[in-house]
């Protein structure tokens, strides 16, 4: 019964829950490769991530050269930190306040016989389901972008790597526009009102739409995938080896210009 | 040389890259995209250096990519001077 029925394919594991202290961005980064590694070869069940970030930052996708994306004398300046992520799409500008970060560390099966584009709709469906049940427009808009009648409000990335699928997605609470188009190089607009209110139309952060705090957003979030998945997370942390690998990581990896500044 | 294509309502594909003795050289392929494994851009750009400049789409058929690369079909020369087909 349940395999005519992807959606209940998430009632078939034991689902943890991560949250942790705030991290510095390629911390996380490397936390994201390390935790999608470690499901895949059975050393952790699967699991949701929310994270929080210690620092600002841009977060390439993949191929992204820096050059193209960030203004860097500008992000040095306020301090916004420039990382690389291990999967494509592109680049987002996120403030520790601003931001509701999330991965999915899950097992292939979970998304079996669906082509890559679907497996996005199926991951983002409780998290549009969860925005929906707080009042906002929002819906799961192709390839892998969350959006809504008041303008986008995030976006996905997956990478099916190390025997696990590996979603997460940033979706903006608040979002300071001016100084999104002043770090990253959004076409070639000038920075004039009227690009900054056009921009200010085409995205939705969440306060915005629901002037709710940030936390209860995430709480509707994390009660939204426990129906879903038709069980209460467990509570879970990182631990200490994993903790270490991602160390690690960032020093040979996240940590680097060579990977950072990686001209694909 | 520099190339960019948007997959309509999808990702963005640039290329860079210079023209010697009639054949690509230096070829960068960058952008918003997804490939899955991301070792296969490699074989990507390996498919385009080297490639004559007047050649259509033949390359892009015998990089190593999955089906679900992106195409490239406006590589071989600038966009305004050769439309893609």
């Amino acid at each position: 019964m349940s395999a005519a029925m992807p959606e209940a394919r998430w009632r078939d594991y034991p689902w943890r829950l991560i949250r942790g202290e705030p991290l510095a961005p390629p911390m996380n980064l490397a936390l994201d490769e390390v935790l999608t590694r470690r499901v895949g070869v059975d050393e952790r069940p699967p699991t949701l991530r929310f994270w929080d970030w210690a620092a600002p930052a841009v977060v390439l996708g993949r191929f992204q050269p820096v050059e193209n994306e960030v203004d860097e004398e500008t992000a040095d300046g306020y301090g916004v930190e420039v990382v690389r992520r291990m999967t494509g799409g592109g680049a987002m500008f996120g403030e520790p306040e601003n931001i509701i970060t999330y991965s999915i560390y899950a097992p292939p099966k979970l998304v079996a016989g669906m082509s890559s584009v679907d497996s996005y709709a199926f991951f983002d469906v409780w998290a549009v389901e969860a925005l929906r049940s707080l009042g906002v427009g929002a819906w799961y808009e192709p390839i892998n972008d969350i959006t809504s009648s008041d303008g986008k409000i995030g976006g996905a990335a997956q990478a099916r790597r190390t025997g696990a699928v590996l979603h997460h997605v940033m979706m903006s609470y608040e979002m300071d526009v001016p100084k999104m188009l002043r770090v990253l190089r959004i076409g070639q607009e000038k920075l004039t009102d009227k690009a900054i209110q056009s921009a200010e139309k085409r995205v939705g952060p969440l306060r915005r739409q629901t002037q709710l705090p940030r936390e209860e957003i995430i709480r509707r979030m994390i009660s939204t995938f426990e129906h879903n998945a038709g069980t209460s997370l467990v509570e879970d942390r990182i631990v200490p080896e994993e903790l270490a690998e991602a160390e690690e990581l960032v020093r040979t990896k996240y940590g680097t210009r060579e990977w950072t500044y990686l001209v694909p | 040389m520099h190339g960019e294509y948007k997959t309509p309502g999808g990702k963005l594909v640039i290329a860079d890259f210079d023209v010697q003795n009639g054949c690509l050289a230096g070829v960068e392929v960058s952008g918003d995209f997804f490939l899955e494994p991301p070792k296969a851009l490699e074989g990507i750009i390996g498919a385009l250096e080297d490639a004559p400049r007047t050649s259509r789409r033949r390359s892009s058929r015998t990089a190593s990519a999955p089906p679900s690369a992106p195409r490239s079909r406006w590589w071989a020369s600038p966009p305004k001077r050769s439309p893609a087909p």
